[in-house]
């Protein structure tokens, strides 16, 4: 889950990192008294998403007209997001803007540190217009501190200058279970270093350690839906999809595209799925305006084919539940279906054909 | 075979856990069929001296080890645990550890594998099915009766797609050398490109079929890393960006990782790769 800038930035500061003196206001909520923060402030919509700047997300202003350009920013929405809090920061007096990241390699399996002499930009376009421009080094997830060897190979001859926020990052890192600990960008100012900006996005398998009980980058119908064990994504088609495994759940959507249908979700019922979590998942899938033909394709492994049967019969929704089940207890489910309704099919291309025309 | 033959002992870890006796069962009945030697010790700490399915169970790793001889281990104990067996695994000296676990924190997961590393362990997931070299072994939960045996490697991030795919294969008369399940998480120990160069020196496998998803690069570094003929099928064509499908690792991030990218870079380096995977099976054999 994308942390807020602002709350990343709370926690940056409890790392020793600095950021400028700032304060958060909800919408609704009274400008607070602003004059001992700065003459000149910039507010910042609080928006998980990226390119805000762009977008109009940032605006200049003075403690005399904060409350009026507040007004304005909370009028907005960033790339389709509603502009619930804003951050009212100073204006730093800076010198130079570098970047600062630490993020999970996939490819090495391994942290992987990135700076870069210039800061305050996209950073993979960067990267691709100056070969070289970005450093970066691996280090072991087993060390507590970033070495002195590769504090030098990221930072050349700044490493007194930032070697302790490179560490300190890393701390963050590696307590806040970080996905990606960004600081784009690092400016250097009169006053020493600062995080001017902050993204903080944690594995959503470690929100419940550490204390995050809402994952927000999920809308409501995708948290009940995680509540029932299901992975659900919420999709803009009319034909509803029930799978099992992520793999194979994708794999009937693409199919669903290729033969010219759109899907209005991705729902996979998750390994052993009973005829209770069957029956939860077609009411969910049904129970979205504008869903007009339900596909059920399962694989049972662990799955019994009868299990699915039962539940796809107790959930009676109103919509026609197109039904492809093989594997385990095959035969015992489609005689449970056979003759009330619910077309059945022994491939997935059959399947997802006689949905997509059924929605058409 | 190139994790284990059927003269693979295997460890259980969580072996009086729901999952685990059950799966102790369906592995142990495979090994039987295929006179393999199967499951020859479960643990689970607290509950040694037990039984599973007539399996003993220690109360380490450690004790297992030293009653038996153990080549591959297959993890089913939850997240919270779950690192810390693959650590002490690794730390008796089993070469192959398949972790099925799935919700593991990717910090526990990066740790676990960096270690397994050090002590020479292959660490196969987290968040996968196992594998299964048909006739041979069978160390996790993929559906043995799906899987035929033959020339053709198969290498997924996937569970069910993958037995959706050997299903394809083996209903088109084309059985498989190993069918390995990498697992769907950011982080995993052994990508497409230790399984390929692995199946590189497996005399059995002829030719690979790379089933990836969206999310990272892995597949592409697989296939351009490796001289065996391949095919490919990506999932996640019509995903949308920023939304996690599923997967952990399924996921298209800062523009990286989308199907269609990684299908442009697949085929740039000569592999065909399927729209769909009841096409598979045919380009497969276009290969042998």
């Amino acid at each position: 889950m994308r942390l807020l800038e602002c709350e990343a930035k709370e926690i940056y500061a409890r790392y020793g990192i600095p950021i400028p003196k700032g304060v958060r206001v909800k919408a609704g909520e009274k400008i607070p008294d602003l004059a001992g923060i700065g003459p000149e402030l910039v507010l910042k919509a609080q928006v998980e998403v990226g390119g805000r700047g762009k977008a109009g997300g940032i605006l200049p202003a003075t403690p005399a007209d904060a409350a009026r350009v507040a007004e304005e920013l909370f009028r907005k929405e960033i790339r389709g997001v509603p502009v619930r809090e804003i951050l009212i920061e100073e204006k730093l007096p800076i010198r130079h803007e570098y970047y600062l990241s630490i993020l999970v390699d996939r490819s090495t399996r391994q942290p992987l540190i990135l700076f870069a002499e210039a800061g305050g930009v996209d950073i993979e376009q960067a990267a691709k217009e100056t070969p070289g421009a970005v450093r970066r080094v691996t280090i072991s997830p087993l060390l507590s501190d970033v070495p002195p060897f590769a504090l030098r190979d990221l930072l050349g001859g700044r490493v007194k200058e930032f070697g302790p926020v490179v560490n300190r990052l890393w701390k963050v890192f590696r307590e806040k279970d970080a996905m990606l600990a960004e600081v784009n960008p690092l400016v250097t100012t009169d006053r020493g270093v600062f995080a001017a900006d902050a993204k903080l996005i944690v594995d959503d398998n470690a929100l419940g350690r550490q204390g995050i009980t809402v994952n927000r980058d999920l809308t409501p119908r995708e948290r009940e839906a995680e509540s029932h064990g299901f992975s659900y994504v919420e999709l803009d088609g009319n034909i509803g999809v029930i799978g099992n495994g992520a793999g194979l759940t994708m794999a009937t959507l693409d199919l669903i595209q290729y033969y010219g249908g759109a899907a209005a979700n991705f729902l996979d019922v998750g390994g052993g799925a009973d005829q209770e979590r069957v029956k939860h998942a077609v009411r969910l899938v049904a129970g979205r305006p504008g869903v007009s033909v339900i596909l059920v394709n399962l694989l049972g492994g662990i799955t019994r084919c009868d299990d699915v049967a039962r539940g796809i019969l107790d959930a009676g929704v109103p919509q026609t539940v197109m039904v492809r089940l093989a594997g385990t207890n095959e035969e015992e489910g489609k005689k449970i279906l056979d003759g009330r309704g619910y077309p059945m099919f022994a491939t997935m291309d059959e399947a997802v054909k006689a949905a997509v025309e059924a929605g058409a | 075979m190139i994790y284990g033959d059927r003269n693979t002992g295997i460890l259980v870890q969580g072996a009086t856990g729901q999952q685990g006796a059950f799966h102790i069962q369906y592995m142990n009945a495979y090994a039987r069929s295929v006179g393999g030697r199967g499951v020859v010790a479960g643990v689970t700490p607290g509950k040694g001296g037990q039984e599973v399915h007539g399996v003993p169970v220690y109360d380490s790793v450690r004790k297992a080890v030293a009653d038996h001889d153990i080549g591959a281990a297959v993890i089913f104990v939850p997240a919270a645990a779950a690192p810390d067996s693959i650590m002490e695994e690794a730390h008796a000296g089993i070469p192959v550890i398949v972790a099925i676990t799935e919700r593991i924190p990717v910090h526990d997961t990066m740790k676990a594998i960096a270690y397994a590393r050090m002590e020479g362990a292959a660490v196969i997931g987290p968040n996968c099915p196992g594998l299964i070299s048909p006739g041979e072994v069978k160390l996790g939960i993929i559906p043995a009766h799906l899987a035929s045996r033959g020339p053709v490697g198969v290498i997924s991030r996937s569970g069910t797609l993958t037995y959706e795919v050997i299903h394809e294969l083996t209903r088109a008369g084309i059985g498989q050398s190993t069918v390995v399940g990498i697992g769907g998480d950011p982080v995993i120990g052994q990508t497409f490109t230790d399984v390929l160069e692995r199946f590189r020196h497996d005399p059995a496998t002829k030719a690979v079929v790379v089933i990836g998803e969206v999310g990272g690069a892995l597949e592409e570094e697989g296939v351009a890393a490796t001289a065996l003929p391949v095919v490919g099928y990506i999932a996640g064509v019509s995903a949308p960006p920023e939304k996690r499908m599923g997967h952990a690792g399924a996921i298209v991030e800062g523009g990286e990782g989308d199907a269609a990218s990684k299908i442009r870079r697949m085929e740039a380096l000569g592999v065909p790769v399927a729209q769909r995977v009841a096409e598979i099976p045919a380009l497969v054999k276009e290969l042998l």
